[in-house]
């Protein structure tokens, strides 16, 4: 009997797990249990402390085992394990680089699992980890440790956003950034927080300001990091979000029907309640109210001083250490802050000058950050020069179509931001360019001409000016642009709208057999009534609610005439009190033309408020207006209109280098062209390479071919070249092969997808799969997917890279 | 609420003014204002809106004006009893940050001749432009001070980091008609502006000075 239970007890002793189980389910009855392999735990911890790098493997591996056993149970008795959680942050602070990795693991582990029972709180947690993340030398620890602060940082938001948790991280990450500029551990806190950004956790400008100390450190990396951030971190949110809302529901229609047909069982049902239960959270999620997302670049809380001081830190510095296109990955955030805030850096514009050859490398990129950095409070003469310079170099003759396009192109942009930085002679002489036999160069002209029969009709020559600007500059609508004007705006194709309505009234009374003209007051009742049905249907809830109100019909007899039974009840009340105010309105009007304004300010928007069923039909008729003027006559408002949103656009998003090469697509490609592309693709048919290899290689020649410079290829080839060429391709010809593995490496050269077997028999020479059994070969495959979902920070690599 | 009424509009107003002129009087001229709330407006996805309009009766007559410009223009702005500034005297600020921030500080706006007006960033840096007061160019051949009452019946809807706005539409001094012709453009105008119109209106509120709120919609 004793030694039976004593073999019990040893049992319970070494088998944890059980032990484990048992507490879990009764912990007072087991604490002495727990209370002895506590103590167990304790002798072994003071053990591995006095001597940490010398423990043997097994006694850690049982070190191991009290640690998992302990932190699962230590919930349970938290007053004997006070002092566990803080054992192992010192275990892990003080010895995280001799620590065993197993250990290690396991105790990052415990730790996040004691946060998950609440024993310690996150602040405590990550204040832990995020030093030891900063410090350790082993990658696999900071992986770890990285995917446990995000995945930490993102249940403890989940709920509702925590905000002091929030404020203490970042306010390490931002000490962390700031206290040692030149080190690259800053690099974790751009990671971290670019991830959060991306994850909507963190929105507000304390998250910004972090990157934005990382745009302005001395690491390249961390510079490359936080410059990224505030160019493509709204992007990735948007593309992030977009991904989520995209997992589609599941069709409970469809559902339905198949469980009326099908045999009914629980299963099914189950599945159909899941269904419906999911369908029903994406429709709460929908409606919503959209969370407060201001990009980053808005949320700066200076972007005048940051816009300086990272212009002259990193590119006008020339101690800057940086290679040329991170130099333009920081150009490109300085030009986007200075479009978008209008912000004033002059010195900026005379930095471009030397770069604006065809010969510089990247000069597109160059082109597109010069045009995003203007805006209509950039002073004139400091653009006028850089227009000159690049009219000089880029657009001639003699300079290659895309050069010439690209130049134009830029020109382009910048003058649609700032018109006035053209002149009139300069203008002239690159609006004959629309003559011209390239299509490309023909179509940047052409825009260059549009824009300005628009903005600044008086500088081209009277024959170019067409027919809409010149009469607009004989009638003197068309006024010239002066620096620091902003356009006073009105509300779009309100006469229109005005019209519309008069035209309408007057054919009710038609119908209805009154007389054409209506005194005042009658008019303004039937306003009132059509004001009435505008509001209508735009918002059916309040509207049902609204009308059931049951007022009690007052009206007077010429009203009851034109008013519809159902929508005159709230329209009763109204009529009283404006009477008094309809005899005003003709005042009002006069006091208007007292004033001398220039501009007629129309009754109707001062006198009304326009429905949801007026704007819809403003919209309408200017749309209507815009095709008629598309026709024959232009309505200066709108093409005011139509300016404003090219700018617009012009502002918001910003400007890349494909914006400025855009023609150099739309021309036809010459027969040379054509042969060398063709060409390009064979090439390598004597050597094999994978097609991922290939289409690598592809694509970094497109890239290149991106750059203006490719001027060179352009070049009629002599023919001896050729003849060369030809034989070159066909050089190979020697050698035998099967018509299939030819067609196979054609096949392949050319990027096409093969069939599955072709790829199993390709596979199999490096598969090392290959003589694996069936079991084992399930087990690899088993460990690669785990491999492949194991997480984020993979995921996160990736992208970075 | 639902709707927007011109009836409601008038009733608000006439309450305003009422608290405003007889319940409790203030020693100075109270300016009313408009103040919006937008919704389901995502400030990425739909670009952020800035616009201008002219009201057409002056909100603020008592905006204090500074004209920036040459010997002409000064005089002008002389002869009309208004602040006037040479390029000297903006010289004399020598790109000094805080002076320039007192002197943006100073004025409501400013209007510089059309001589001037390009030298301005080069002169006096972001100052300006970063308080929002970048100034409004006039010509010899203008009348002076009809620009400077376009300027002070121009406001100018702007969002910034958050999904309200307040904008100065009248004053209590103006008559009934006058400020609901004013409060009535500004809101066609800002509903105009919306993409999705009166769905992006969240409230609408008139406030005096130191009256309570009235809310619109």
């Amino acid at each position: 009997m004793g030694k039976k239970r004593v073999g019990a007890l040893e049992k319970v002793d070494a088998d944890l797990a059980n032990l484990q189980y048992k507490i879990r389910r009764d912990p007072k009855s087991y604490s002495e249990d727990f209370l002895n392999q506590y103590g167990q735990y304790q002798s072994q911890r003071d053990i591995f402390l006095a001597s940490p790098s010398t423990a043997t493997s097994t006694g850690i591996v049982s070190f191991r085992d009290l640690i998992d056993f302990v932190a699962h149970v230590a919930d349970c008795f938290p007053a004997d394990t006070a002092s566990f959680p803080s054992d192992l942050k010192t275990i892990l602070t003080l010895h995280h680089a001799e620590l065993e990795s197993e250990l290690r693991e396991k105790i990052v582990g415990s730790l996040v699992l004691l946060r998950r029972k609440e024993v310690i709180d996150s602040a405590e947690l990550l204040n832990t980890l995020f030093p030891i993340l900063v410090q350790t030398p082993s990658k696999t620890l900071r992986t770890l440790l990285f995917q446990k602060i995000l995945s930490d940082l993102r249940t403890s938001n989940s709920k509702h956003i925590n905000h002091k948790l929030n404020k203490t991280i970042q306010t390490a990450l931002f000490n962390l950034l700031t206290s040692d500029r030149a080190s690259a551990k800053g690099i974790w806190a751009v990671k971290i927080t670019r991830e959060l950004w991306k994850r909507q956790i963190w929105t507000d400008s304390k998250a910004v300001e972090i990157m934005k100390e990382a745009a302005l450190a001395d690491n390249e990396k961390v510079i490359g990091g936080g410059v990224r951030f505030f160019l493509g971190g709204d992007k990735e949110r948007e593309e992030m979000e977009d991904d989520s809302s995209d997992d589609d529901a599941p069709d409970v229609g469809k559902m339905k029907h198949q469980i009326g047909i099908n045999k009914k069982s629980r299963k099914s049902k189950q599945k159909l309640e899941e269904a419906v239960k999911k369908v029903k959270k994406t429709e709460k999620k929908k409606n919503q109210p959209h969370p407060l997302n201001f990009s980053a670049l808005h949320l700066l809380h200076d972007p005048q001083g940051f816009a300086e001081t990272l212009f002259s830190k990193h590119l006008q510095n020339s101690k800057s250490k940086l290679n040329l296109e991170q130099k333009l990955l920081v150009l490109q955030l300085v030009s986007r802050l200075v479009g978008l805030h209008k912000l004033t850096v002059i010195s900026l514009y005379s930095y471009f000058i030397k770069y604006l050859t065809p010969r510089q490398p990247s000069v597109t990129s160059f082109l597109a950050s010069l045009a995003q950095a203007t805006h209509n409070l950039v002073p004139p003469d400091a653009l006028e020069p850089l227009v000159q310079k690049i009219a000089n170099e880029f657009v001639s003759e003699a300079s290659a179509a895309e050069v010439a396009s690209a130049g134009l192109n830029a020109i382009r942009e910048i003058c649609v931001r700032q018109p006035l930085a053209m002149s009139d002679t300069l203008l002239q002489d690159l609006v004959m360019y629309r003559k011209s036999k390239d299509k490309g160069t023909m179509m940047a002209a052409k825009g260059l001409l549009s824009l300005y029969r628009e903005v600044g009709a008086d500088l081209l020559k009277k024959r170019d000016r067409g027919k809409t600007a010149t009469m607009g500059l004989k009638a003197g609508s068309i006024k010239e642009r002066r620096f620091g004007e902003e356009e006073v705006g009105g509300i779009e194709g309100l006469e229109l709208l005005e019209q519309w309505k008069a035209d309408e009234r007057k054919r009710k009374r038609v119908e209805k057999g009154l007389p054409e003209e209506l005194g005042t007051d009658e008019e303004e009742a039937d306003s009132e009534d059509e004001e009435e049905k505008g509001w209508e249907n735009w918002d059916a809830e309040s509207d049902a609610s609204s009308d059931s109100g049951g007022w009690i019909n007052v009206d007077s007899d010429d009203e009851i005439e034109i008013s519809d039974s159902e929508d005159d009840k709230p329209a009763a009340k109204k009529v009283k009190l404006d009477k008094a105010a309809s005899a005003d309105a003709p005042d009002e009007e006069k006091e208007n033309k007292d004033k001398g304004l220039e501009q007629k300010i129309s009754t109707l928007a001062t006198t009304k408020i326009l429905t949801p069923a007026d704007l819809a039909k403003l919209q309408e008729l200017r749309l209507e207006a815009s095709l008629n003027k598309a026709a024959n006559k232009p309505s200066s408002s709108s093409r005011a209109a139509r300016l404003k949103a090219l700018t617009e656009k012009h502002a918001d998003d910003g400007l890349t280098a494909e914006d400025i090469e855009l023609a150099a697509k739309l021309r036809k490609t010459t027969k040379e062209e054509r042969v060398a592309l063709a060409r390009e693709g064979k090439g390598e048919r004597g050597e094999h390479k994978s097609t991922q290899a290939i289409r690598r290689a592809k694509k970094d020649s497109e890239g290149k071919t991106e750059d203006i410079e490719l001027a060179a290829k352009l070049r009629k080839t002599t023919k001896e070249e050729r003849v060369a060429l030809a034989r070159e391709g066909k050089g190979e010809r020697g050698e035998h092969k099967s018509t299939q593995a030819i067609r196979r490496a054609k096949k392949d050269s050319e990027g096409k997808s093969t069939t599955n077997r072709e790829k199993a028999r390709k596979k199999n020479f490096f598969s090392p799969g290959l003589g694996l059994t069936q079991a084992k070969k399930s087990e690899h495959t088993r460990q690669v997917k785990k491999l492949m979902y194991s997480g984020g920070p993979t995921k996160f690599w990736k992208i970075q890279r | 609420m639902s709707k927007i009424t011109v009836a409601g509009v008038r009733t608000n107003v006439q309450e305003l003014l009422q608290y405003s002129l007889e319940t409790k009087k203030r020693n100075f001229l109270e300016t009313v204002e408009l103040q919006i709330g937008l919704k389901n407006y995502d400030p990425q996805r739909d670009k952020r809106f800035s616009g201008t309009v002219r009201l057409p009766v002056v909100p603020r007559p008592n905006m204090s004006i500074c004209i920036l410009g040459d010997q002409h223009d000064i005089d002008r702005a002389k002869h009309g009893g208004v602040d006037a500034m040479s390029s000297d005297d903006l010289k004399k600020l020598n790109k000094n940050k805080k002076l320039i921030k007192k002197l943006a500080r100073k004025y409501d706006a400013f209007v510089a001749s059309d001589t001037l007006i390009k030298q301005i960033p080069r002169l006096l840096g972001p100052g300006l432009s970063k308080a929002g007061k970048f100034p409004t160019p006039v010509s010899h051949n203008e009348d002076l001070s009809a620009k400077i009452n376009e300027v002070k019946s121009t406001i100018k809807f702007q969002l910034k980091k958050v999904l309200c706005m307040g904008v100065a539409v009248g004053n209590v001094d103006m008559t009934e008609d006058q400020l609901i012709s004013n409060i009535m453009l500004a809101i066609n105008y800002l509903v105009s502006l919306l993409k999705k119109g009166w769905q992006n209106v969240g409230s609408l509120t008139i406030k005096a000075s130191m009256s309570p709120p009235k809310r619109l919609y």
